[in-house]
């Protein structure tokens, strides 16, 4: 049975498993720390997994699990505070796709997006994966109302750090 | 904001350049060990705990015979009945709190829980500093009033300290290990929440910002 449930969680965090890392590259600085929180995660949602009824998506129940980690449960290591590695972020584009310009211009707004709080980045990070305004208020647990209101103050803030 | 949704477009279209982690690989993680803010916080809290209630265990028998001849030794065993009474409350308390933290739970509920496991162990550990003031005063004033009586059963003469002055220099004496012990537990109180609770308190209370 536990062998059963083992696998199935595997084969459902395998497949979802960018959810995490976007995750992990929004909240830590370097390789080492986004590979520890990544196992935090992995340990967490397997912790609750008995707990999924499967009466909401595993993705769905993901973000929740993997957020509450990096945001609430995950200690930063030292060396992340000193590091502001955005070069590391990755952001490979092929050449004859993308020019400078707009490579740039991705780089400056990920380099913005991290320096946001923790919470703002969740905010933004969830508005990013396309989630409504109802299923960001769930996650984080305030009203919709001040979802909105969030937002646009990291909107805010993000124009901010881009044109200071 | 444009820019964010140009971001976004270009966000959701480059997930193949992420990672992967194989089958395997995330089997592996399934065994490895937690290392997370909540771990932390039931080992140091368990650890307060223990360390107040073992207290009460290594008082040195010539205090307790110091109280007994000093004529306050049932009130002692009174008080240390309605102690232990208190420390079940605390931990049961602690262990519902703790029972109820939950990474399912929407962020601010979790934050919640966490706080709320911490605040109980920050009673119990304000409700023994208290606890320990209070008695320090009581038995120092009784000491103090019955400084005659102190000193001679603690037989001071024969250890050649003169009595002229002897309840002032022991009243002070005390006064200063008083000082000097709760120096150290604000000291140990600041650093562990410094530590650990900087950054979930700092979180909590941007989430109750937007609650305004």
């Amino acid at each position: 049975m536990n062998k059963e449930l083992e696998h199935s969680f595997v084969i459902q965090l395998e497949k979802n498993q960018n959810i995490a890392h976007k995750i992990c590259r929004l909240y830590t600085n370097d390789q080492d720390s986004h590979n520890d929180l990544f196992q935090e995660i992995t340990i967490q949602l397997w912790r609750a997994f008995p707990k999924f009824r499967g009466d909401s998506k595993f993705s769905t129940w993901m973000y929740r699990v993997a957020l509450n980690t990096a945001i609430t449960l995950y200690r930063k290591s030292k060396r992340q505070i000193s590091t502001q590695d955005f070069e590391g972020v990755s952001f490979k584009i092929k050449a004859e796709e993308y020019d400078d310009t707009i490579e740039q211009q991705l780089k400056l707004m990920y380099g913005a997006v991290k320096k946001l709080n923790d919470i703002d980045k969740a905010l933004v990070f969830l508005y990013l994966e396309d989630k409504s305004y109802r299923e960001i208020s769930e996650t984080l647990g305030i009203t919709e109302v001040n979802a909105r209101v969030k937002m646009n103050r990291a909107k805010e803030k993000l124009r901010k750090i881009l044109n200071p | 904001m444009d820019e964010l949704d140009k971001f976004k477009k270009e966000w959701q279209s480059r997930e193949q350049e992420l990672p992967k982690i194989s089958y395997n690989d995330i089997y592996k993680m399934l065994l490895k060990k937690s290392s997370s803010i909540v771990k932390w916080i039931f080992i140091i809290s368990v650890a307060e705990l223990l360390f107040w209630i073992s207290l009460y265990f290594i008082i040195p028998e010539d205090n307790i015979k110091l109280m007994h001849e000093m004529g306050i030794g049932k009130i002692l065993y009174y008080s240390n009945i309605v102690h232990f009474s208190v420390f079940g409350i605390f931990i049961f308390f602690f262990y519902k709190n703790y029972q109820s933290i939950q990474v399912t739970d929407n962020t601010k509920m979790l934050m919640n829980s966490i706080l709320k496991t911490r605040k109980t162990v920050r009673y119990f550990v304000y409700y023994n500093v208290s606890m320990f003031i209070l008695s320090s005063i009581v038995i120092d004033f009784f000491f103090y009033s019955n400084s005659s009586k102190l000193y001679e059963v603690m037989d001071f003469a024969s250890k050649g300290v003169p009595e002229e002055g002897f309840a002032n220099i022991f009243i002070i004496t005390q006064i200063i290990v008083g000082i000097v012990v709760i120096g150290l537990l604000v000291l140990f109180y600041w650093l562990v929440y410094g530590i650990l609770l900087k950054r979930l308190k700092s979180n909590y209370r941007e989430l109750e910002k937007m609650e305004d």
